[in-house]
């Protein structure tokens, strides 16, 4: 959904960065969920609230229960629409105080040793757990510039194409299912990202196996 | 965004975002669930469903799920908003319990969608044709590992 705004690499990354990045990581943990008192606003589902109930003894919300078929669907997906609107507000304003760059910053030095693609991959990295199109249309940017090698654009599509745009996806569709989740929120997220990592190792592997062309090739710098 | 004005106060960048989330949960999630629980309605009212759970039901009894929860899987490969309604409607009709939802859910991220994906980043990042099925490949691969192993944590 994001365009070329996220190509610009000149943000300041300061304390206000790390603390926003720091403020998102909390905020979706869950970690404050059940606090007492001021502290339980720093929580997602906290300021998620809930809906007023109706029918006998209170137990339903508006779309009630036993519904079927689109009826049921649509209301059901009414039901999403503060969660999601409430997410993507915070990560907006999480990305506007620069924590998303604050977390470019700390990645990049990291890619090289966790997934083998160089540190330069970075913003488009950050870029794509918000915006297919946005992650996408970098790579092929980092690519046509010489910065990554044919493997390299591989494993990076390979990291992308499971859960991509995975910020934004997961606190939208994935919102979706946050009700029925038997975990905090925050678990099948890091679940998610572990098992991005891990595809993108095992296309190196593969890759490695095939013995690519580019395996010859001292351009690849 | 390119048409959308650069926020200049944490309550615009707060209304942008909202606004995105507003258009996301209207223009993708809602038409993408419905379409899910119709699809539910037809299987379950056409006794689909409970053959689809016979026959998966050994395969999928791997990740700790019923057989009917290939619907979610399928219909999230599609679309990802397809298969959370496909999950949600199922968890409305008593066929997923939360535990079931919880292992589908990063399982579903992380296959979902690949079908638009394989052109909206294999083809836009410019990748040869024999590199696009091992990529997709690697990606089923790793949401199904990653569902087997979730569940010995839930």
């Amino acid at each position: 959904m994001n365009k070329e705004h996220l190509l610009q690499t000149d943000e300041k990354v300061t304390w206000v960065s790390y603390a926003a990045l720091l403020f998102a990581i909390v905020f979706f943990s869950g970690i404050f969920s059940t606090a007492k008192g001021w502290l339980q606003v720093l929580d997602f589902t906290v300021l998620q609230g809930s809906f007023g109930t109706i029918g006998e003894g209170g137990k339903e919300v508006f779309r009630g229960s036993g519904g079927t078929g689109a009826r049921d669907g649509f209301l059901f997906a009414l039901t999403l629409m503060p969660s999601v609107i409430l997410a993507l507000g915070v990560i907006s304003v999480v990305e506007g105080l620069g924590g998303l760059a604050a977390a470019q910053k700390l990645m990049s030095p990291l890619l090289k040793p966790l997934i083998g693609i160089p540190g330069i991959c970075g913003l488009a990295l950050i870029a794509s757990l918000q915006s297919t199109d946005a992650g996408a249309g970098m790579t092929k940017t980092l690519y046509e510039s010489g910065a990554i090698t044919d493997d390299e654009r591989t494993v990076f599509a390979t990291f992308q194409i499971s859960a991509d745009a995975t910020i934004t996806n997961y606190f939208s569709s994935g919102a979706a299912l946050f009700a029925f989740l038997g975990t905090p929120i925050i678990v099948p997220f890091v679940v998610i990202l572990v098992f991005k990592i891990v595809g993108a190792n095992l296309m190196r592997l593969y890759l490695k196996k095939v013995g690519q062309k580019t395996k010859n090739s001292p351009a690849a710098a | 965004m390119a048409q959308e004005q650069q926020p200049r106060t944490v309550i615009d960048a707060f209304v942008i975002g909202a606004r995105r989330g507003l258009n996301v949960a209207l223009n993708n999630i809602a038409p993408n669930v419905v379409m899910a629980f119709v699809i539910i309605q037809f299987l379950q009212l056409t006794g689909l469903l409970g053959l689809i759970g016979k026959v998966f039901g050994p395969v999928m009894r791997i990740f700790g799920l019923p057989g009917e929860a290939v619907t979610v899987l399928v219909s999230g490969w599609l679309s990802l908003g397809g298969g959370v309604g496909a999950a949600a409607s199922l968890y409305s009709n008593g066929t997923l319990d939360a535990r079931h939802v919880t292992i589908l859910l990063p399982g579903l991220m992380l296959i979902g969608a690949q079908l638009q994906y394989m052109g909206r980043i294999l083809i836009t990042a410019g990748m040869e044709s024999r590199q696009i099925l091992p990529t997709m490949l690697v990606s089923l691969i790793v949401g199904l590992v990653a569902m087997f192993l979730f569940q010995f944590i839930v």
